[in-house]
C-alpha cells in the first residue's frame, strides 16, 4: 500500500512535465522527421510526400556536406579550445591571488551577454575600415597582416570560431571550476605531502579526477556547436561564399529563403543525428569513470 | 537519461530515417506542381465591414498606409480598417497563409517568397479588379499605373502582384567631392577606368560596394554591363534561363569588366567583408568616390549623412559600342497582394484603389521620399536625390527588372556566391560563368520549381 502510494506521488508529480515535455519537444521531433518526407513551400496547407527525395538530394547536396565540415571544424577547433580554456582557467581561478580574484568576477561575462550584442561586438573587432583588429595592427605596423576578417575565404571560418569560442568558454571554465572543487580536499592533501606538483600533480591527479566533468563537457560542447546559428547568422550568413556555413544557417536558407520546408526538416533530422551520435559516441569513449573503476 | 538510453533512442531515430528511406512504393518524383485555378478578386466597389491590412515596416514605416486607411474609414461610414506592421512581418504571415487566416490586404516586405504564394494558388487575380474604375478620373484602374511595372506582377497572363512605390537601381557619387577634384561622372566604361586612376592618385578608393550582399553589384554592374554588351535579349535570356545564356559572351564580358576594376586596385580594401549600411556609410565619409545602390539610399542613410556630404544618381559607366541601349536602368517594384482567402477581398479592393490614387501617390513621394508606381506621381515636388533618377526613368528606353531573383531564390544566392567567390581571387569570370551555368541548369532540370519567363 505505502509502495503504491508512493508510484501514485511520483507519478503525479511527473505527469505535468512529462506532458509538457511531450507536447512542445518529443511531438514536434516526430513531426518534423514526419515532414522531412514532404515537399512543403511552406506557404499553405498543400504538402505532397516524396518519401525519401529530400534524404537523395541532401546525400549530393555539396553546401549540406561544407556545412557539415564547418561544423565539425568548429567542434574539433572552438570545442578543443573550449575545454583546454576551461581547464586552465578554471585552474587559474583557484587560488587566493589577485589574478584568482580578477577572473572569479569576469569569467561568466561574456556568458551574460545577449548573443546578439556579442555578435555586434565581434563584427565592429573585425571591421575592416574602423575595427579594433585592423587599426590595432596598423599602429603596430603590420598592416600586411591585415585582413578583411569576415569576408575572406581563409579568415572567416577562423574569425566567426574565435567570437564563438569567447562566448562559450565561461561556461567550460564553471563547469571545470565546479569539478576542481568537488576533488577531495584530503586527496590534495595527500599529494602534497607526497611532494607532487605543478604538472605532475596536475596529470596524476587532476585531470584524471575531472573525467566526469570531462564527459559532460564535451556532450555540450557536441550541442552548442551543432545548434550554432545566432552568431553565424549575424556576422557572416554563411559567407563568403559558404566558408562559415553551417548547418542551421543552411537550414534557415531553405526553409525561409528558398520555401523548401521538407528539405530543411530533412536537414534538421540529420543535424539531430549527427549530434545524437556524436554525443553517443564521445559519452562511450569517456564512459570510464576512473574512480568507478577502482571501487 | 543514460548513456544506453540515449544510444538506443538515436538508434531507433536512424532506423525510422532508414526505413523511411528504402520503404516500398514511395512515388519517388512527383511531376509539376499543378497549375491552380485562378479566382478573380472583386472589383472592389464597395468598402464594408472590416479590412484588415499588413504591410513591411521598413525605411518607409507604415503611418502612411495608417493614415489613408483612416481617411478611408472616414470616407466610408460603417467601415473599419486596421493595419499592422513589422520589420520582418513576413515571418508573421507565413503561417497565417499556412493557417488560411491571411489579412485581407499584404505588403509582406523583400523576405517573403511569393512567386511560391502564386503558385500555391494563396493570391486574388487581380485581372477584373484591373479593369474596373478606379478610385478618381476616368479609364481603369490598370491605365493608372506604369505598364512596365505593372509586367513585373503577372504570370500565365494574370495580374497577381500590384507595384506601389519602386526603386531604381544606379550608382552614386558626391558632386560635391567630384566637383573639388575637377572628375567628370564617368559616362562609359573607358571614362571610368580613366577616372579611377585619377581617384585612386588622391588616395581615395574609386568605388566601394556591399560585400556581404552582392545582389548590389550583381544590379550595379554584372547585369547592366550584360544588357550595354548583349542588349536587352542577352539579360531576358539569361532570366529565362536559355541553356548557355549565363555563359554568354555578353554575361562573360560583364564579369571579366568587374575583375578588370577589382585588377586595377579601383575597389574599397575590405569592401568584401561589408555589409550595406557600413559601405554606404564609407561612401558618404568620403573614402571611397562611387558606390552601386537603388534609390532608397538617401532616405537609408539620412541620420548618418556628414553635413556638407551629398549624393547623386547616375547610370552605371555604359559599354560603347555595345547592342544594348545606353540609358538602359534597372528598376524594382514592391508588390502588395490580395490573399486568396482573404475575408473582405472587395473592401482590400477599394482601399488599395485609394491608395493608389493620384493625390495619395504624390503625398507618398513627398513624405516618403522615393518614386511611385502611378503615372503622373512624378510631378510631386521630388526630393533632391529622386530628380535624376526620376529623369532617367522617363527618358530610358529600356526599363527592365531583374525578376529571376524572386523567382528562383536558391540559383540567386548561388549567383551571389560565385561572385563573391570571383571577387576573392578564387574563380576566374570563365569558371564565375560556368558556375552560374551550371546553377541555371540545376534550376531547368528540377521540375519542383514553377518556371518563369520574362514578359514583353
Amino acid at each position: 500500500m505505502q509502495r503504491k502510494g508512493r508510484t501514485a506521488f511520483i507519478v503525479a508529480f511527473l505527469s505535468p512535465a512529462v506532458f509538457i515535455y511531450a507536447l512542445f519537444v518529443i511531438w514536434p521531433l516526430l513531426q518534423s522527421f514526419v515532414l522531412s518526407f514532404y515537399r512543403w513551400r511552406g506557404v499553405s496547407q498543400q504538402k505532397t510526400f516524396v518519401g525519401a527525395e529530400n534524404y537523395r538530394k541532401l546525400a549530393v547536396d555539396d553546401v549540406f556536406w561544407q556545412a557539415l565540415r564547418n561544423n565539425l571544424a568548429l567542434l574539433v577547433g572552438v570545442g578543443f579550445l573550449a575545454i583546454v580554456l576551461g581547464v586552465v582557467i578554471a585552474h587559474a581561478m583557484q587560488g587566493g591571488g589577485r589574478l584568482s580574484k580578477m577572473l572569479r568576477g569576469v569569467y561568466l561575462f561574456p556568458q551574460a551577454i545577449s548573443l546578439v550584442v556579442v555578435s555586434i561586438l565581434w563584427m565592429f573587432l573585425y571591421n575592416p575600415s574602423f575595427g579594433l583588429l585592423t587599426t590595432g595592427l596598423k599602429a603596430v605596423g603590420l598592416e600586411r597582416y591585415d585582413h578583411a576578417w569576415l569576408g575572406e575565404p581563409k579568415t572567416a571560418l577562423p574569425a566567426v570560431g574565435t567570437a564563438f569560442l569567447w562566448y562559450i568558454a565561461g561556461f567550460y571554465i564553471m563547469l571545470f571550476a565546479a569539478g576542481l572543487r568537488a576533488i577531495p580536499e584530503e586527496v590534495n592533501e595527500a599529494v602534497a605531502l607526497e611532494g607532487a606538483l605543478g604538472m605532475k600533480k596536475f596529470w596524476t591527479i587532476t585531470w584524471p579526477m575531472l573525467w566526469s566533468i570531462k564527459r559532460i563537457a564535451v556532450v555540450y560542447v557536441v550541442i552548442n556547436v551543432m545548434n550554432v546559428f545566432a552568431l553565424v547568422y549575424l556576422m557572416t550568413q554563411g559567407g563568403p561564399d559558404r566558408k562559415t556555413e553551417v548547418m542551421l544557417t543552411y537550414l534557415y536558407e531553405q526553409a525561409f529563403k528558398n520555401s523548401q520546408f521538407g528539405y530543411a526538416t530533412a536537414l534538421a533530422v540529420a543535424n539531430f543525428l549527427v549530434a545524437m551520435g556524436l554525443s553517443a559516441l564521445l559519452m562511450f569513449v569517456f564512459r570510464r569513470d576512473p574512480q568507478e573503476a577502482r571501487a | 537519461m543514460n548513456n544506453k538510453s540515449i544510444l538506443a533512442f538515436s538508434l531507433t531515430a536512424l532506423a525510422i530515417v532508414l526505413t523511411g528511406c528504402g520503404s516500398p512504393g514511395t512515388p519517388g518524383t512527383p511531376d509539376k506542381v499543378t497549375p491552380v485555378a485562378v479566382k478573380e478578386a472583386p472589383t472592389g466597389a464597395t468598402a464594408k465591414g472590416e479590412i484588415e491590412e499588413v504591410a513591411f515596416k521598413g525605411g518607409y514605416g507604415i503611418d502612411f498606409y495608417q493614415k489613408a486607411a483612416e481617411e478611408f474609414a472616414t470616407k466610408n461610414p460603417g467601415l473599419k480598417v486596421t493595419v499592422t506592421g513589422d520589420p520582418r512581418v513576413w515571418e508573421q504571415l507565413r503561417p497565417r497563409f499556412v493557417g488560411d487566416t491571411p489579412p485581407d490586404l499584404c505588403f509582406p516586405g523583400w523576405g517573403m517568397d511569393h512567386w511560391a504564394l502564386v503558385a500555391e494558388g494563396q493570391l486574388l487575380a487581380l485581372d477584373d479588379a484591373l479593369k474596373s474604375k478606379p478610385f478618381a478620373g476616368d479609364g481603369t484602374w490598370g491605365d493608372t499605373f506604369e505598364p512596365s511595372l505593372l509586367a513585373l506582377g503577372q504570370q500565365d497572363g494574370h495580374q497577381y502582384i500590384l507595384p506601389y512605390y519602386f526603386n531604381v537601381m544606379g550608382w552614386w557619387y558626391d558632386p560635391g567631392v567630384f566637383a573639388r577634384n575637377s572628375w567628370t561622372v564617368p559616362k562609359t566604361f573607358d571614362d571610368l577606368l580613366k577616372l579611377g586612376d585619377q581617384i585612386r592618385a588622391k588616395g581615395i578608393a574609386p568605388i566601394t560596394y556591399q560585400g556581404k550582399y552582392p545582389y548590389y553589384m550583381i544590379d550595379g554592374m554584372l547585369l547592366p554591363w550584360a544588357f550595354d554588351v548583349g542588349g536587352a535579349d542577352a539579360v531576358k535570356a539569361a532570366q529565362n534561363l536559355e541553356p548557355g545564356a549565363w555563359k554568354s559572351s555578353a554575361l562573360l564580358q560583364a564579369a571579366k569588366m568587374i575583375k578588370q576594376l577589382q585588377d586595377k586596385g579601383f575597389f574599397q580594401k575590405g569592401a568584401t567583408a561589408m555589409s550595406h549600411t557600413e559601405s554606404q556609410t564609407e561612401f558618404l565619409q568620403g573614402h571611397a568616390a562611387m558606390i552601386p545602390c537603388g534609390t532608397w539610399l538617401s532616405s537609408e542613410m539620412k541620420n548618418v549623412m556628414p553635413a556638407g556630404a551629398k549624393m547623386e544618381f547616375m547610370l552605371p559607366p555604359s559599354v560603347a559600342g555595345g547592342k544594348g541601349d545606353a540609358s538602359n536602368v534597372i528598376i524594382g517594384i514592391e508588390p502588395w497582394m490580395i490573399p486568396a482567402k482573404a475575408k473582405n477581398p472587395e473592401g482590400a479592393v477599394a482601399l488599395f484603389k485609394y491608395m493608389t490614387s493620384l493625390d495619395k501617390a504624390k503625398q507618398f513621394v513627398e513624405q516618403k521620399s522615393t518614386l511611385m508606381a502611378i503615372k503622373g506621381s512624378d510631378s510631386a515636388k521630388l526630393p533632391d536625390a529622386l530628380k535624376t533618377p526620376a529623369k532617367v526613368f522617363k527618358e530610358s528606353k529600356a526599363v527592365w527588372s531583374v525578376q529571376y531573383r524572386q523567382w528562383y531564390p536558391a540559383f540567386e544566392t548561388e549567383i551571389e556566391n560565385a561572385l563573391t567567390s570571383m571577387l576573392n581571387g578564387e574563380a576566374t569570370p570563365e569558371q564565375f560563368c560556368d558556375r552560374v551555368e551550371s546553377g541555371a541548369e540545376k534550376v531547368r532540370q528540377d521540375s519542383s520549381i514553377t518556371k518563369h519567363k520574362v514578359t514583353g
